[in-house]
């Protein structure tokens, strides 16, 4: 019973044997290659990509709800890449604006 | 005659009153992005996010030829992507050594 059930998602139309299945998953691994990056001194986030991760994500988001199907898997990985975007953006620019303070008397 | 066609793409099924039209706008984003951060120093550029990138732009170029409407906006904006993120990876990847 359980195998039949695997074998239906298996042979789903947009299932792990077409690009509707993995074009989201791959997705993913932007959202996962920018989390490992939380760990990265500011100074290597670019402003230009994480503004693009962040519109990319949060535009997707609202289209993914009203194409038809309604694509969740499309939905989740695009609020994550948004909110990945979002966070990386206000370290950068935390660290540019809000940390001058200790900049100061280093370069005296 | 070019008002036809103009007026055609207007109203379109892949045209800028859809979805189709503007996600592939905001895939063009990373294109954008990335040719403005070729000019940096590679020490600043992300061999995950590159590489994720890479992957990212190979399946979604698939994905924009098999999906209906066959989408060639997000085909074109892939197939940028993805070379402008390969000369990205290796300038990454020369700085490594």
């Amino acid at each position: 019973m359980a195998a039949s059930k695997i074998q239906a998602l298996w042979n789903h139309p947009a299932g792990p044997k077409t690009i509707h299945f993995w074009a989201p998953t791959f997705k993913w691994g932007i959202s996962i290659a920018n989390v490992a990056d939380f760990a990265k001194p500011p100074e290597k986030i670019s402003y230009p990509q994480q503004v693009a991760v962040a519109c990319t994500g949060l535009i997707w988001s609202r289209y993914s709800t009203v194409i038809t199907p309604k694509n969740w898997n499309l939905f989740s990985v695009n609020v994550a890449m948004a909110g990945t975007g979002i966070y990386q953006l206000s370290r950068k620019i935390r660290h540019d604006y809000f940390s001058e303070v200790e900049e100061v008397p280093a370069k005296e | 005659m070019a008002m036809a066609v103009l007026r055609a793409f207007w109203n379109g099924p892949v045209g800028p009153k859809t979805t189709h039209f503007w996600g592939p706008v905001a895939n063009g984003g990373f294109v954008v992005a990335a040719m403005a951060d070729m000019k940096k120093p590679a020490e600043t550029i992300s061999g995950n996010m590159t590489t994720a990138m890479c992957l990212y732009s190979g399946a979604l170029m698939r994905f924009a030829w098999m999906v209906q409407p066959r989408n060639y906006l997000l085909l074109a904006c892939h197939a940028s992507n993805e070379v402008v993120q390969l000369y990205q990876l290796s300038r990454w990847v020369n700085a490594q050594g």
